[in-house]
C-alpha cells in the first residue's frame, strides 16, 4: 500500500475477527517499524510486550480484560501489544550518551557544533551551546526526572502512531486502547510482570477487522485551517483545493462516515458476536 | 405497578425505541420479541420500566442490584448459554439507551481461546 493510503486508511478499529490469528510475521514488522521511528537523542523509551490472547491462560486473559472494562475490540483482538515507557532511559547521562555515539557516527555533524566535548560539558555542566547548536544546555542538564518520564511517555506515543500506521501497511486492523483503568494499572503490571517505574501508554490492539476496513468511513477532523497557521497563530494557512483533489485520488482524503449501511453492518456485529444493539 | 399490556406507553420504552429504530430500524416482529422479553423481566421484578430505569439512573446500587437479578432471571429461563446470553443483552439494551451503564460482553467463545 502507497504511504498515503496507509495513512488515510487507519481507522480505529473496534471489531476484529476474533477467529483470525494474526501471522508472528506482521507482528514483528510492526516491531520492526517501530525501532526505526523518530526519537530525540535516539532514546528509544518504548518497550512493548507482544500478548496472543489464545495463549493466555483463563485467570490472566480475564485479569487483562476486565483491566480494560471488556471493552469489546479488546475481547475480539487475537493480539495484544501493549506499549510502555521506560523513564529510566531519558535521564541526561542516556541522551549524552547517545548524542555522543551520534555524533561519532556522523549524524550529529561536527560542523554544527557537535562533539563529544560539547555534548559533555552541556549535558553535565550546563555550559552554554555555541550557537549554531542545540541549547541542551537548558534542556538537558539538571533535567528532573519528572520530565525525563514525560519525554519517555510523549516519545511513546508518538512511537504508538507509527505502529498503527505499519499495522495498517500490514493489512490489519488496529487500535488504541488504555491500557487499564488508573486504579487497575497495577493489576495489568502485575500479570505482565513490568517493573514499577515503568509507565503505562497504550495496549494496541491488533487483528484482521470484522468490520469493512473503512469501518464507516473517515473520522470528522477539524477543518484544516483551524488547524494549521500560516506565520503567526489564527492567520490560517490557506487549503489549495487542487492539493485536496490530488490527495483524494492518492486515497489519503477518504469518503466521512457515516457511509451507507454503517448502522446495518454494526447490527450485523453486534448480533453476531452477541452485544445489544 | 408492574409492566402490563401495553408496553410502549411507557416513556423509557418509547425512548429506548426511538433511539434503536434511529440507528438499526429494528423490524416490529424484533420488537415484539423485545418487548416481550422486557416485560417478563419487569414483571420478575414488580416493577414498570420507568421506575426501574429511574432508580438504575438515580442509584448505582440499584442498577447493580438490577443486572444481577437480570443475571439470575436470564439463567432461571433456562434456555442455553446463547439464548441467556440473548435474552440479558434486550434488557441490557433497554438499559444502555436510556442512558445506564451497564457492563456488555460477548459471548464467552469470542474472547475464551476459541470455545470455553
Amino acid at each position: 500500500m502507497e504511504f498515503l493510503e496507509v495513512v488515510g486508511s487507519r481507522r480505529s478499529i473496534r471489531w476484529f475477527k476474533t477467529w483470525e490469528k494474526v501471522p508472528r510475521d506482521k507482528i514483528q514488522r510492526i516491531l520492526e517499524v517501530v525501532r526505526l521511528t523518530t526519537c530525540p537523542g535516539n532514546l528509544q523509551p518504548w518497550r512493548a510486550i507482544v500478548v496472543e490472547r489464545d495463549e493466555l491462560d483463563e485467570q490472566t486473559r480475564e485479569g487483562l480484560l476486565g483491566a480494560d472494562n471488556w471493552q469489546g475490540a479488546h475481547t475480539q483482538a487475537p493480539v495484544w501489544i501493549y506499549w510502555y515507557a521506560d523513564p529510566s532511559v531519558t535521564r541526561p547521562e542516556s541522551f549524552q550518551e547517545n548524542t555522543v555515539e551520534l555524533t561519532d557516527l556522523g549524524a550529529l555533524p561536527s560542523a554544527y557544533g557537535w562533539s563529544k566535548e560539547m555534548i559533555e560539558a552541556s549535558i553535565q555542566r550546563g555550559e552554554v551551546v555555541q550557537a549554531g547548536g542545540p541549547a541542551i544546555n537548558e534542556l538537558i542538564h539538571g533535567m528532573p526526572a519528572e520530565v525525563g518520564a514525560a519525554v519517555a511517555y510523549a516519545e511513546t506515543v508518538g512511537a504508538c502512531a507509527c505502529a498503527t500506521l505499519a499495522a495498517v501497511n500490514e493489512g490489519l486492523g488496529t487500535c488504541l486502547h488504555m491500557i487499564a483503568a488508573p486504579s487497575k494499572q497495577d493489576r495489568v503490571k502485575e500479570l505482565l510482570g513490568v517493573p514499577e517505574s515503568v509507565l503505562p501508554v497504550w495496549v494496541q490492539l491488533v487483528g484482521y477487522p470484522a468490520e469493512e476496513p473503512e469501518a464507516g468511513g473517515q473520522r470528522p477532523r477539524l477543518p484544516f485551517e483551524t488547524l494549521y497557521f500560516e506565520r503567526s497563530w489564527g492567520r490560517p494557512f490557506p487549503r489549495d483545493e487542487e492539493v485536496v483533489s490530488q490527495l483524494t485520488k492518492e486515497r489519503l482524503l477518504q469518503q466521512p462516515m457515516p457511509k451507507p449501511g454503517r448502522f446495518d453492518e454494526l447490527k450485523f456485529l453486534s448480533r453476531m458476536y452477541g452485544y445489544p444493539e | 405497578m408492574t409492566f402490563e399490556a401495553k408496553p410502549d406507553t411507557y416513556s423509557s420504552v418509547q425512548h429506548w425505541m426511538e433511539v434503536v429504530n434511529a440507528r438499526h430500524g429494528l423490524s416490529e416482529r424484533d420488537w415484539d420479541e423485545r418487548l416481550t422479553v422486557l416485560s417478563s423481566y419487569c414483571d420478575s421484578l414488580g416493577k414498570d420500566p420507568d421506575t426501574i430505569i429511574q432508580e438504575a439512573l438515580d442509584e448505582r446500587d440499584s442498577k447493580l442490584d438490577y443486572m444481577r437479578h437480570l443475571r439470575r432471571w436470564a439463567n432461571d429461563q433456562a434456555r442455553g448459554l446463547q439464548a441467556t446470553h440473548e435474552l440479558q443483552n434486550v434488557v441490557r439494551s433497554f438499559f444502555i439507551n436510556n442512558g445506564a451503564r451497564v457492563l456488555t460482553k460477548p459471548y464467552p467463545d469470542v474472547y475464551g481461546g476459541g470455545g470455553s
